[in-house]
């Protein structure tokens, strides 16, 4: 295996998921919107942090800082041009690596990245509105997991594909973080104090639908929705394939069969005991962004520890 | 479909000139006739979906990004009867052994250069002649493991030889997959008709790479070096590599170390390649020996190659019979290394170097096409008799310039095929060319890649001006019951 295939092939896997994490973000903040009474108020801009694109937002458009509307937000996060952390970003540059590796991977793989990006060219503008936002969503949602679903339908096994893993398990802990991140900065405004406590009740539903996690959240937990609850099971579950910790733990066990390199095990047992000895009850008192944070700065090292040790030979 | 207005002005592939079909073609114009024009455009729709899903693409870059363009396909295959076939094969057998000899001789003692059979005046001004070529000894003497030559049909239906490529040449993929989807288009004539497979290439492409392994013995590590993917051919080199399992390596893929050995950067470490199947030009292949600014190349790769330890294909320098005036020695070389005479006749040539045939071209340009020694892709050409004055004036001008540089052939009206067009079927010239690989053994491709003009009356068959492409059949008339 090539690193420079191996570099492509973990890249390729993290912006599809990146894309359909980003759609799904933006779906459920905008269904989340519809529910809220008229006394609270949806705040957007939290999601250009989520993505990690504060200063290009702030370029883009710099009179709406903190009142950014819906519109702005969303057409950044979907098909600006200037953001590329936006959707129509990450599966460009999906499609552009794959151009690279296309004898790596099957053909329909190719034909379905192929078809996203020519669904959102075509589709875009229109997928903006709300009338037409969700139906957009989802068949971009649908272009994505098609793709997962052709990796692991018909990709041998063989260490290529140990990388795509590599890159969805760490992408998805990344996202997770990133989406617990914004549902902790106080989407919603109340407007009196009393009506505070059911706001958040519905944030952390939506932080949850955000990560499709809400259905097998009931499922498992059994309990109303609590902030630390809705923090443990999006930490802390084993069963959970989008939960912090059962991303890392995935890629406790993918690594025996890719070369082995005793630095990336490393990093990644440190960012693991940091998401096993997390206190979800006292993360959810108190702000749990600066922890996401530690997190997300985790991840970073440990991308560069992957990047080292086997893209750069 | 109708048939009855089809007229071509010079030889055609299918029609005879009384209108009635060649007996190879029969079966398949009288299923043309029965089809009606909706049906015909419904299969031709069905062809385009499924070049188009299957990727048959060329990239084409414009406007600061690339395009990836499909390659207008034309359903009507040409048809060339079997028997016919095997001649030219044989014809291009013999070619590419003559061919190879040359090289190897104008790399090592030059003897047909010292029996004066070739002026050794034109290696001195050839620009695919590499000095840093001279005195190696290529893995079973062959330096052109790969020539796809461009076969045309005069008005007369006599198959010439019109140029080989030596160097890098493209187009084999469009044959494969032209053939998939004309299977998908017309299943029932591969039912009733022989009709000879071509999809034998790729493992016989495998096979003559894996038997220039300097490691004889263990199982070669193969790789296809691209220059990446704003090449008009990158489609080809993906298919290729995956069709025959190597890997598709770019140039910063692959460093020489300090004992002379070529190797991959792979997730594991340094993996050491035996052979490498290369498509990108000599000049940009190694910026030790030859452009110090590419970046497509690989630093050492000749020095690599040079000391045994890596093979390349095609052999650098392989060009130096890539050569438009170099071809007009072809007949020469095959009755001077092969004492035998040419079986595929070359398109009568004059070359601007000699005195006789410069004057002879300077009076009749306006009936002959100019071609400059090493130009391909038929840019920088004169077709005379379609050139105003003026330009057969500057044309003179540039050959009274540099005669080394230019040679000239007499305009050949091209054969024709029928394309489908909205005014029913149309003629349009076309050539062929097959692929021929040498290595332990030589294999020519079953018939080759049709290049058709779309535009009427056009010449140029080539992809970057407007040119498609056809099936191929071979067909096999023995065995019709």
């Amino acid at each position: 295996m090539l690193s420079r295939v191996a570099d492509n092939l973990y890249w390729f896997s993290r912006y599809i998921r990146r894309a359909e994490n980003t759609a799904r973000l933006v779906g459920v903040s905008g269904q989340l919107q519809l529910d809220l009474p008229r006394s609270a108020r949806f705040a957007w801009r939290p999601l250009v942090e989520t993505v990690g694109a504060a200063d290009a937002f702030a370029k883009l458009y710099p009179d709406s800082a903190d009142s950014a509307s819906e519109a702005d937000v969303v057409r950044f996060l979907l098909v600006d041009p200037g953001n590329p952390l936006s959707l129509r970003g990450s599966v460009r540059n999906a499609r552009e690596i794959l151009r690279t590796i296309r004898d790596t991977l099957p053909q329909e793989v190719w034909e379905a990245v192929n078809d996203i990006h020519l669904y959102i060219d075509e589709h875009g503008e229109r997928g903006l509105g709300r009338r037409y936002r969700l139906d957009f969503i989802n068949h971009v949602i649908d272009g994505c997991l098609r793709v997962s679903g052709l990796l692991t339908a018909n990709v041998s096994r063989d260490v290529g594909y140990q990388f795509l893993r590599l890159g969805t398990a760490l992408e998805q802990a990344d996202m997770t973080t990133r989406i617990i991140d914004a549902g902790s900065s106080g989407l919603l405004r109340a407007r009196s104090g009393e009506d505070e406590e059911a706001f958040r009740a519905m944030q952390w539903m939506s932080v949850l639908r955000s990560l499709a996690a809400y259905q097998m959240y009931r499922r498992h937990v059994r309990q109303r929705v609590t902030p630390e609850l809705a923090l443990r099971f999006l930490l802390q579950n084993d069963q959970f394939p989008r939960s912090v910790l059962f991303c890392l733990s995935r890629g406790i066990t993918i690594l025996p069969s890719m070369p082995s390199r005793d630095a990336v095990g490393a990093s990644l047992k440190r960012v693991l005991d940091l998401v096993r000895k997390a206190d979800p009850v006292k993360l959810a008192k108190g702000d749990p962004r600066p922890f996401m944070d530690q997190l997300q700065r985790g991840f970073g090292s440990l991308h560069d520890t992957i990047h080292e040790a086997y893209f750069r030979t | 479909m109708d048939w009855g207005k089809y007229r071509s002005s010079s030889w055609d592939e299918l029609i005879q000139a009384d209108g009635r079909p060649r007996p190879a073609a029969r079966p398949l114009v009288e299923y043309l006739a029965g089809l009606s024009g909706r049906e015909l455009a419904e299969r031709q729709v069905a062809a385009d979906v499924a070049a188009r899903v299957m990727g048959v693409t060329f990239t084409v870059y414009t406007e600061g990004r690339n395009v990836d363009r499909t390659l207008p396909f034309d359903l009507i295959p040409r048809v060339i009867e079997r028997r016919e076939w095997e001649r030219t094969e044989a014809g291009l057998r013999q070619r590419i052994r003559a061919l190879n000899l040359f090289i190897g001789d104008i790399y090592g003692e030059q003897k047909i250069v010292r029996d004066k059979v070739f002026p050794g005046a034109l290696l001195k001004e050839s620009v695919n002649f590499r000095k840093q070529c001279v005195g190696v000894k290529p893995p079973l003497g062959v330096w052109a493991h790969i020539c796809g030559s461009d076969l045309v049909r005069d008005a007369a239906g006599t198959l010439y030889a019109l140029e080989d490529n030596l160097r890098i040449p493209s187009g084999v993929s469009y044959m494969l997959e032209n053939r998939l989807v004309a299977k998908r288009v017309f299943p029932e004539l591969f039912e009733t008709s022989t009709i000879l497979p071509v999809d034998a290439y790729p493992s016989q492409l495998y096979d003559t790479l894996a038997a220039l392994s300097p490691r004889p013995g263990d199982t070669p590590v193969i790789a296809l070096l691209t220059p990446g993917i704003y090449n008009s051919a990158y489609f080809e080199h993906c298919y290729l590599a995956q069709s025959m399992g190597i890997e598709l390596v770019e140039g910063g893929d692959l460093f020489v170390d300090d004992d002379d050995c070529t190797y991959m950067r792979t997730v594991y470490g340094p993996q050491r390649v035996d052979v490498i199947y290369r498509r990108v030009d000599d000049l940009f292949i190694d910026p030790e020996v030859f452009h110090p600014e590419s970046v497509l190349g690989v630093k050492g790769l000749i020095r690599s190659w040079r000391a045994g330890k890596v093979a390349l294909a095609n052999a650098p320098g392989a060009g130096v019979a890539d050569d438009k005036v170099v071809f007009a020695y072809v007949p020469k070389m095959i009755r001077y290394y092969l004492g035998e005479d040419a079986i595929l006749p070359n398109v009568p040539s004059y070359l601007c170097s000699e005195k006789k045939d410069r004057d002879y071209v300077l009076a009749h340009i306006h009936e002959l096409v100019v071609k400059p020694a090493n130009e391909s892709g038929g840019y920088g050409m004169l077709i005379g008799p379609r050139a105003t004055k003026r330009q057969h004036e500057q044309f003179r001008k540039l050959v009274l310039a540099n005669p080394r540089n230019y040679m000239a052939q007499p305009t050949l009206s091209l054969s024709t095929a029928p394309i489908i067009t909205d005014q029913g079927p149309q003629p349009r010239h076309l050539d062929l060319r097959p692929f021929v690989l040498s290595g332990r053994d030589i294999h020519v491709t079953t018939g080759g890649l049709t290049r058709v003009a779309m535009k009427r009356n056009s010449l140029v068959v080539n992809s970057s001006q407007g040119g498609g492409a056809k099936d191929t059949w071979i067909v096999d008339l023995d065995e019709v019951a």
